[in-house]
């Protein structure tokens, strides 16, 4: 009898079974196969790949039991599953890919001489980063717990913090060549049903070879929606968050590989808000959501606003400040423009730079930036004082929205809105808003309204959007 | 998804191209700009002589060369403001910017031909802001006040424009006339605009020169004196100080002012500072003859005593309240009569009149000039309060004559 590729299911003959999953393996350096006799006659095998397995619990749990005497003589897969092997979880292959396919996620595959069947045991084990504190979302006050690469541990986390019965968790395999687990996780009963129905049949429809990151799912699963530069799914590194969304009826989306789990439908409001916003008192975290807005506009306005200012309409900007703006303009060779450009593309490079770059050299790139877009340009006489002052708050400014996947598109929109100011003045920019928040309101993350509760206007959902009000006020159904 | 694609390529292709077509349509660089802040309007014979001051921008910088003025100044004739305005750039390498003017100044003779024709043009310019404030120029041309070198502020023009600002919330005779208030009174019946007047003393050709701002004591100053009455857009005549500061009670333009009052029963002076005043205009028809009542309510302050007075006394103390009246009902009745005598009616009575008595008013309207200057009494009721007397009660002074 030969191993046969496709059909490949178990041959009664052990060393047959060990050459066919050597051949699928291609000899791979780290299949680890234990060969033993058991039972004083039978010839059994254990096979798994170093590393990816807990090699203590094997030897305990496994080998141990195996090398003690078997009394029983009717020794079969079942036997040693229901009375000899110590392990948690199991069950049984039935081909070769599969078994394959197991040891590859981290199982140990126990055979037997005379069966045409394998024994999968699971007894992952790898080295994990721990939990760690959040490096993307950090709090002054809150929860510290951040994700891991491990997505056990994250569903963990999120478990933790809603014990409720109601939770599910749906696991999934996505591409070919990764087959990362993914998990949606939701509350039965508070989450749109036909969201999760249609989520979960996305995402098992995924034909795709690899999954490494969120960002992939996301846009596969915007594939056919309308376009935009605005995220759709919020991500997350903190389980708090997590949680919390889950809790108002949203789906969590797990993804093994990456501490980033995503979360959907969301709203543009939730990317202005800061976990920290929940965990300090309503009257601060409403004051602080009113700055953190502000901010949003002054990142997204402000060097058009100054464009449009300046090269059309002088006329609005007080005479004092309008004498010394052209002080500070004198001697400058470029347009305003020209000057808002160069000062913008020197700063989003500076800070690519800042994140791309290796720590340890962090320090040079700082000192030679603040030279850069500071005192020596300005006294080189290439931009105003005005300009730096403006690129400086635009750019502070935009580092105050908490999600960095909103930040992105509202950096790449100021551009834009700086084009428009350059030969439209205030009039293009303001047809711009509207075709901005045009968009807004036409965009939907899976059915829910992106602007809501702003537009359509939603008056209970009002009260955790612009501002944060008193727990006390909120319901609890 | 790739018809979405290929609509938004088009779309955006189509912005770009409408950049360059119609964008960047009215674009001024702030380097091709001169930001005038001043403009002086001169009668030169059948033309107008127009003078803008200019900023060198670079004198705002904080490393700007002390040899150059920081304004400078270009002056044009020609038919019309507008023309002479763009015959100026024959002169500049760049665009006069007139929305930021703060300040205009008219000579007499172009005040009183009459200043309506000339603010057309600043009224009718969509570039032009109505905020800005005007002046007769008293004595000297406008052009000499255009050029003046001041010394509070680097910029000439901006130190006239805050300074009559400044006077006249704390100085009553002092009364800052912007272009709306101006188009306002233009517009309606029954009431004829003022606007104060400006005038150079000491030496004024080194006034215009950057010496005036180099010593401590300048060679010339600029001064802002007395009311110009105007009949219609017609400038007739001027207030003095007192007649001025009537003008001021009786329109309620009064927010702070000094005045002297002599002590009662000596020569000495006493200065009163005013903290509210409020006048209500009353308009009455007696025997077919327009009476206008006014309802005066001062309140004031003590500032300084020179003179030995027992201000502690409630007697004394009364008796320097009503000689403090007595001087405010001089001064409004002078300055009543001081404008009947030019037949302009900048107190607005006529408008009063227009609102209380609509059907008698249309009987005088059009000689309502007349009516004014012959038929009106006025009527006065003043009710004045002294309040506090300040840190001391009585003049220390006292006590060190007492001790010698």
């Amino acid at each position: 009898m030969t191993a046969n590729m496709h059909t490949s299911g178990f041959t009664s003959e052990l060393q047959l079974n060990i050459g066919s999953i050597r051949t699928l393996l291609g000899g791979s350096a780290d299949l680890v196969v234990r060969e033993m006799i058991v039972a004083r006659e039978r010839r059994a095998a254990l096979l798994y790949l170093d590393g990816m397995t807990d090699v203590q619990s094997i030897q305990e749990f496994v080998i141990s039991p195996l090398m003690e005497r078997i009394e029983s003589e009717e020794l079969s897969l079942n036997l040693l599953a229901g009375q000899v092997i110590q392990a948690g979880e199991f069950h049984y292959a039935t081909s070769l890919e599969e078994g394959v396919d197991q040891i590859l996620s981290g199982c140990v595959l126990v055979m037997l001489d005379g069966e045409g069947a394998g024994l999968l045991l699971s007894m992952a084990k790898w080295d994990d980063r721990g939990v760690d504190e959040s490096k993307t979302q950090p709090v002054v006050r809150g929860p510290q717990h951040a994700f891991t690469e491990k997505i056990r541990t994250n569903t963990t986390l999120v478990r933790r913090r809603v014990k409720d019965m109601r939770l599910r968790l749906t696991n999934f395999r996505v591409g070919k060549l990764t087959k990362t687990d993914v998990s949606i996780m939701y509350l039965e009963g508070i989450a749109d049903p036909q969201l999760v129905q249609q989520l979960s049949g996305s995402i098992n429809n995924i034909q795709k070879n690899e999954l490494l990151e969120g960002e992939f799912l996301e846009e596969i699963l915007l594939e056919n929606k309308q376009f935009s530069i605005f995220p759709r799914f919020y991500n997350s590194d903190r389980p708090d968050t997590i949680a919390a969304g889950i809790m108002e009826g949203r789906v969590a989306i797990f993804i093994d590989g990456t501490p980033f789990v995503l979360l959907a439908p969301t709203l543009f409001v939730d990317f202005i808000d800061a976990a920290e916003d929940y965990y300090q008192p309503f009257v601060y975290s409403s004051a602080i959501r009113i700055l953190r807005y502000l901010a949003l506009f002054i990142s997204l306005f402000v060097p058009s606003i100054y464009v449009a200012l300046t090269t059309f309409h002088q006329d609005m900007i007080p005479t004092q400040l309008l004498l010394s703006i052209a002080g500070q303009r004198e001697g400058v060779p470029f347009p305003a423009f020209v000057e808002a450009m160069l000062m913008e593309v020197t700063f989003e490079i500076l800070r690519e730079a800042g994140i791309r770059m290796p720590r340890t050299i962090g320090q040079a790139v700082s000192i030679v930036g603040t030279l850069v877009i500071g005192q020596a340009a300005v006294e080189a006489g290439i931009v105003s004082a005005a300009m730096v002052i403006v690129v400086a708050v635009t750019a502070i400014s935009s580092f105050t929205i908490p999600a960095y996947n909103m930040s992105v598109p509202i950096r790449l929109s100021r551009f834009v809105f700086i084009c428009i100011a350059a030969s439209f003045g205030i009039y293009g920019v303001s047809i711009l808003i509207f075709l901005l928040v045009i968009h807004l309101c036409n965009l939907q993350s899976f059915g829910t309204p992106y602007f809501s509760p702003l537009a359509p206007y939603r008056k209970r959902m009002m009260k955790d959007a612009l501002l944060r009000f008193p727990y006390r006020d909120s319901n609890n159904s | 998804m790739a018809r979405y694609l290929r609509m938004g390529i088009l779309i955006f292709l189509s912005i770009l191209l409408l950049l360059p077509v119609v964008g960047c349509w009215s674009r001024k660089e702030l380097n091709q700009l001169s930001i005038v802040l001043a403009l002086g309007i001169d009668q030169a014979g059948e033309e107008y002589e127009v003078s803008v001051q200019f900023i060198d921008p670079s004198s705002m910088t904080r490393n700007r060369s002390s040899n150059r003025s920081p304004s400078s100044v270009f002056s044009e004739r020609g038919t019309t403001i507008f023309e002479a305005l763009r015959k100026i750039t024959t002169k500049a390498s760049r665009r006069m910017y007139v929305a930021h003017i703060r300040f205009i100044v008219f000579d007499e003779q172009t005040a009183r031909k009459g200043i309506r024709e000339s603010l057309d043009f600043l009224f009718r310019d969509h570039e032009v802001r109505p905020d800005f404030y005007m002046a007769v120029a008293k004595n000297c041309k406008a052009k000499d006040i255009i050029g003046f070198v001041s010394k509070s502020e680097v910029l000439p023009g901006m130190d006239m424009f805050k300074s009559l600002k400044t006077s006249e919330k704390v100085w009553s005779p002092t009364s800052a006339m912007n272009v709306k208030e101006l188009m306002i009174k233009f517009s309606e019946d029954g009431v004829d605009p003022v606007l104060t007047g400006l005038s150079l003393i000491g030496n004024i050709e080194r006034g215009k020169t950057a010496d005036n701002a180099k010593n401590p004591i300048s060679y010339g100053e600029f001064k802002y004196e007395g009311i110009g009455v105007f009949k219609e857009d017609r400038l007739v005549g001027w207030l003095d100080e007192n007649d001025s500061r009537a003008f001021s009670y009786i329109t309620n333009r009064i927010s702070s002012s000094v005045g002297p009052v002599k002590c009662p029963g000596s020569d000495k002076w006493i200065s009163i500072e005013l903290t509210d005043s409020k006048v209500k205009v009353i308009p009455k028809i007696k025997d077919h003859k327009p009476v206008i009542r006014l309802n005066v309510k001062v309140e004031s302050n003590i500032s300084e005593v020179q003179c030995n007075l027992d201000i502690s006394d409630p007697k004394e103390f009364k008796k320097l309240e009503e000689s403090t009246k007595e001087s405010l009902e001089r001064i409004l009745k002078n300055g009543i009569n001081t404008v009947k005598n030019y037949g302009a009616d900048i107190y607005g009575f006529g408008e009063a009149f227009h609102r209380r008595y609509p059907k008698q008013w249309h009987a005088w309207k059009d000689h309502w000039d007349e009516q004014f200057k012959d038929n009106l009494t006025c009527e006065l009721e003043i009710e004045y309060q002294l309040n506090r007397t300040g840190k001391t009660i009585n003049p220390f002074t006292e006590k060190i004559k007492e001790g010698r």
